[in-house]
């Protein structure tokens, strides 16, 4: 029987940095993936002369090598700085509305405020009280938590002990009167699934400081080339990767990892397996049911399936200036919501008045795409379940009735597009289902209620003796908070070796 | 920090009530166990289980296999889309693409059309040895050759060759039966006419409905024949078409046909954007392509060691997908034409011949993947499946 000292499951982000962080200290680790590359969200696919980009928006956490992040930190533990190349984003994001307004943001703090104040002069008093709040908040959470102070207190950090919990919406309305300005600060809640009012102003608070502090980032080659690094810096290691071979059983006994059995009835022997898959996966297909732990299902019971996606990926004949395209990231709305009201589009199959992003890498790039070519990527988030009553026979009609609307959101503001779109792809919550595996096809993992956050559950930590978890599915989801987690879990197998 | 602080923030005592709560009426995840997988079997099943219900003849060298399900569900497709066949012939293991050349709305069977290759190890089992009623095994349908409604015309101009008839007898087929508000033009390459597969089958819709017009362009007629011969020529195409503007062309065929029929496209001003080529496996003479290193010929052998462990001899002229199955090595394989990646595989030392339009990711091109269904060894090779 093969041997191995642990197993990855899955090569996304997590179940990447996981088995590159314990190959790079020595251990004989053996990854599997079902699909044919490594990745999962964090792939490329080609079309035509296009290399389309799966899922990554806008990176955050890199920081410059003066100024690093503490994502560049990571990975340049790992190693694998020196084979990627990142691009700086000079955009924060830029909000287009069909009524003809117009708001573009630059990654720099006084920027922000400049232009937000120019915008909105009744409220400048406001934006400046609201981003002294994001800058005090995110201070605070990183000193007592990244930094680690050994004597927290509330004195010492009112803020986080203020908001740390609070609706994102209860501290926009005490701060802001107009309610355009509220929305058009809430934007991001699209990359965290959940409206204002259901989400944490942490949050928010730490995206625009990221964001703003270390600036957003893409990489040469997308976030395919990132996978494909650490995989290669895993392998050069020693580590050994399986593609096109998923995981049949996480072999459980006396509450103990022993191995796991391949998809192709290979028997492996280890004591620690990394899942990189969702959690429910593990739980209720990996593991046989009577060797889960009482209370697990229980625990994952009471958290919920975050939205999936629809999505275009489309390749243009023509640069992004002759679309009129001159920003990297765009955020289309079509009304100033961000309420509850968000997620009845988010619960019905069609689309019409969603908010979505549109990323055009060529704009921060210009060698992303061909010469002379640009590729956007449009997404917007939809609920799995409403996709999965869709008779098979009905499935492509439907899918092109979709993408039709969405293309006529983006004509709406970019007129041009139609007449020069060269290669067009379409990814329906079904297909985000397809390639990542999750229940629903739920792309955030569980959705990041606060009562879902770290504080309150078991992140990466299983009572079954050996397994851990690295994915969206323990906490924050994300590019920045995967990779993270990955790195986490090497380290939590790690210190448990050493107990042993 | 090793004070759980979390506890004295504001609002700690109301979450902890909502977990209570939530944990109390949730979900009961068990219930989900292989959902994933049953619902995206209903679209694209990995693998399916088909039997051969009908083998109708077509021409002399061509048969068409009518296949159904062997448990009773076959998933919808686009018409143009393949499904590959997986098949253990004189102890390899191997695979092979063949387009769905019946229509989506026949959801009672999928059928494909085989031609005969010259010494062709798949093509002459399936046309002299299955019998009805033997199992086959199959991908779930795929690619990217067919009609998008979202940019593509309501007029296309079809391009075939050959076997490259199937996907568009499949469109006509779907678009005369489904009454879809769509025009075909299809110019049909053959050495002679009693080659055209599907010959009287389009003719006669072609007679019958006016979006439907059909032209074979034979290159070797027989005395008397009075329809056009010789190439598909961009003038031809003019001719028959009229205006090129708000038209769509389609090519599909061999490697031989791409080369001379898009530059007559191209002459004629249609933008790259209106032109989509199917996929048609490997090139067939590799050492007659553009780029190819003079020096070295088809029959020349290298070693290949394979993850670190046995070495196996492998021809230049042949892909080494090909060389790595017949030494019965797992690789997974789907479109053989380099277009889906599935046979990617790492080139740890050595190099190979890659045509450069085959579609790699510029980041495998960086760490030394290549697409092994249509790579060529031109050196010994270390790689890693």
């Amino acid at each position: 029987m093969e041997k191995y000292d642990a197993v990855v499951i899955g090569a996304g982000n997590g179940g990447l940095t996981a088995s590159a962080g314990l190959a790079r200290k020595g251990l004989n680790v053996l990854l599997l993936e079902r699909h044919n590359i490594p990745g999962g969200c964090a792939t490329s696919f080609c079309r035509g002369r296009f290399e389309f980009e799966v899922a990554l928006h806008q990176l955050s956490g890199m920081g410059t090598p003066e100024k690093p992040g503490p994502l560049r930190m990571s990975l340049a533990s790992l190693g694998v700085l020196d084979d990627l190349e990142f691009v700086e984003m000079s955009d924060l994001f830029s909000v287009w509305m069909p009524d003809g307004f117009r708001l573009a943001l630059k990654a720099d703090k006084t920027r922000v405020i400049s232009v937000l104040e120019e915008k909105f002069p009744h409220q400048k008093e406001a934006i400046n009280r609201f981003f002294d709040l994001v800058y005090k908040y995110a201070n605070e959470m990183l000193a007592a938590f990244f930094f680690k102070d050994p004597s927290p207190s509330r004195e010492k950090y009112p803020a986080l002990y203020k908001y740390a919990f609070k609706p994102a919406n209860e501290v926009m309305d005490d701060i802001f009167s107009d309610p355009l300005l509220k929305n058009l600060l809430s934007v991001y809640w699209g990359y965290l699934g959940l409206p204002p009012n259901r989400l944490s102003f942490a949050y928010f608070a730490m995206l625009f400081f990221v964001y703003i502090e270390f600036k957003p980032f893409h990489i040469k080659g997308g976030s395919q080339a990132l996978s494909n690094a650490i995989t290669n810096k895993f392998l050069s290691n020693g580590g050994t990767a399986r593609f096109n071979c998923g995981v049949k059983k996480i072999i459980v006994k006396n509450g103990a990892v022993q191995g796991v059995i391949t998809e192709d009835g290979d028997h492996i022997e280890t004591k620690y397996v990394i899942s990189n898959a969702s959690q429910v996966t593990t739980y209720t297909q990996l593991v046989d049911s009577e060797e889960v732990p009482d209370g697990v299902l229980r625990e994952m019971g009471g958290r919920s399936l975050s939205p999936s996606a629809f999505t275009m990926f489309i390749g243009f004949d023509c640069e992004p200036g002759e679309l009129g395209i001159t920003e990297t990231t765009n955020f289309l709305l079509d009304g100033i919501d961000a309420t509850d009201r968000v997620l009845n589009p988010m619960r019905r199959v069609d689309i019409s008045d969603e908010t979505m992003v549109m990323s055009c890498y060529d704009v921060s790039d210009p060698d992303f795409s061909p010469p002379g070519t640009c590729q956007v990527n449009i997404v917007t988030l939809k609920y799995g379940e409403p996709w999965m009553r869709i008779p098979p026979t009905q499935y492509h009609r439907i899918k092109y009735r979709c993408a039709e609307s969405m293309l006529r959101r983006i004509e709406a503001i970019f007129p041009d597009v139609r007449k020069h779109i060269e290669e067009l792809e379409v990814a329906t919550p079904l297909t985000h289902m397809r390639y990542l595996g999750h229940p629903n096809g739920a792309i955030y993992g569980f959705e990041q209620y606060t009562k879902d956050s770290m504080f309150f559950q078991p992140g990466r930590h299983s009572p079954i003796g050996g397994l851990y978890f690295a994915s969206g599915w323990i906490g924050d989801c994300g590019f920045q908070p995967t990779l993270q987690a990955g790195m986490s879990a090497a380290k939590s197998v790690l210190r448990k070796l050493n107990s042993n | 920090m090793k004070k759980p602080i979390f506890k004295e923030f504001d609002g700690y005592n109301g979450i902890v009530e909502e977990i209570e709560t939530s944990r109390k009426y949730g979900t009961d995840y068990a219930v989900y166990r292989d959902s994933v997988d049953k619902q995206i079997n209903l679209l694209h099943p990995s693998r399916m289980k088909l039997h051969i219900s009908e083998i109708i003849d077509e021409t002399s060298s061509t048969k068409t296999l009518r296949l159904v399900s062997q448990d009773g569900y076959l998933p919808p497709f686009l018409a143009g889309q393949y499904i590959a066949l997986f098949l253990e012939l004189s102890g390899i293991r191997t695979s092979r693409p063949y387009t769905i050349s019946s229509p989506p709305n026949q959801t009672g069977f999928y059928e494909i059309t085989i031609r005969r290759v010259e010494d062709g190890l798949v093509s002459n089992y399936l046309l002299d040895e299955v019998k009805k009623g033997d199992g086959l095994e199959s991908s779930g349908p795929a690619g990217q050759f067919y009609h998008n409604p979202l940019f593509h015309d309501r007029t296309m101009v079809c391009i075939a060759g050959g076997s490259g008839i199937t996907p568009f007898r499949s469109m006509i087929r779907e678009i005369v039966e489904c009454g879809l508000e769509r025009a075909i033009y299809i110019f049909y390459g053959n050495k002679n006419l009693n080659d055209a597969i599907f010959h009287d089958e389009l003719r006669s819709l072609s007679d019958r409905f006016e979006n439907i017009n059909y032209l074979p362009v034979i290159e070797e007629p027989q005395e008397g024949y009075e329809g056009p011969t010789g190439f598909i020529t961009g003038d031809l195409i003019r001719e028959i078409i009229g205006e090129p503007a708000e038209k769509t062309f389609y090519l599909c065929g061999p490697q031989g046909m791409y080369d001379f029929c898009v530059p007559e496209l191209e002459r004629l001003g249609i933008p790259k954007r209106k032109i989509r080529k199917d996929v048609y496996g490997a090139p067939a003479h590799i050492c007659d392509y553009p780029g190819w290193p003079e020096e070295i010929k088809a029959d020349e052998v290298f070693a290949v060691k394979v993850d670190g462990g046995p070495t196996i001899e492998a021809r230049a002229g042949e892909p080494l997908m090909l060389a790595l199955e017949k030494k019965g090595m797992k690789i997974s394989s789907l479109c053989r034409s380099g277009e889906c990646s599935k046979c990617r595989v790492k080139i740890l030392s050595g190099k190979v011949f890659q045509p450069a339009w085959v579609p790699v990711r510029k980041s495998d091109r960086q760490f030394g993947y290549v697409h092994s269904c249509v790579s060529f060894p031109v050196a010994d090779l270390e790689i890693l499946l």
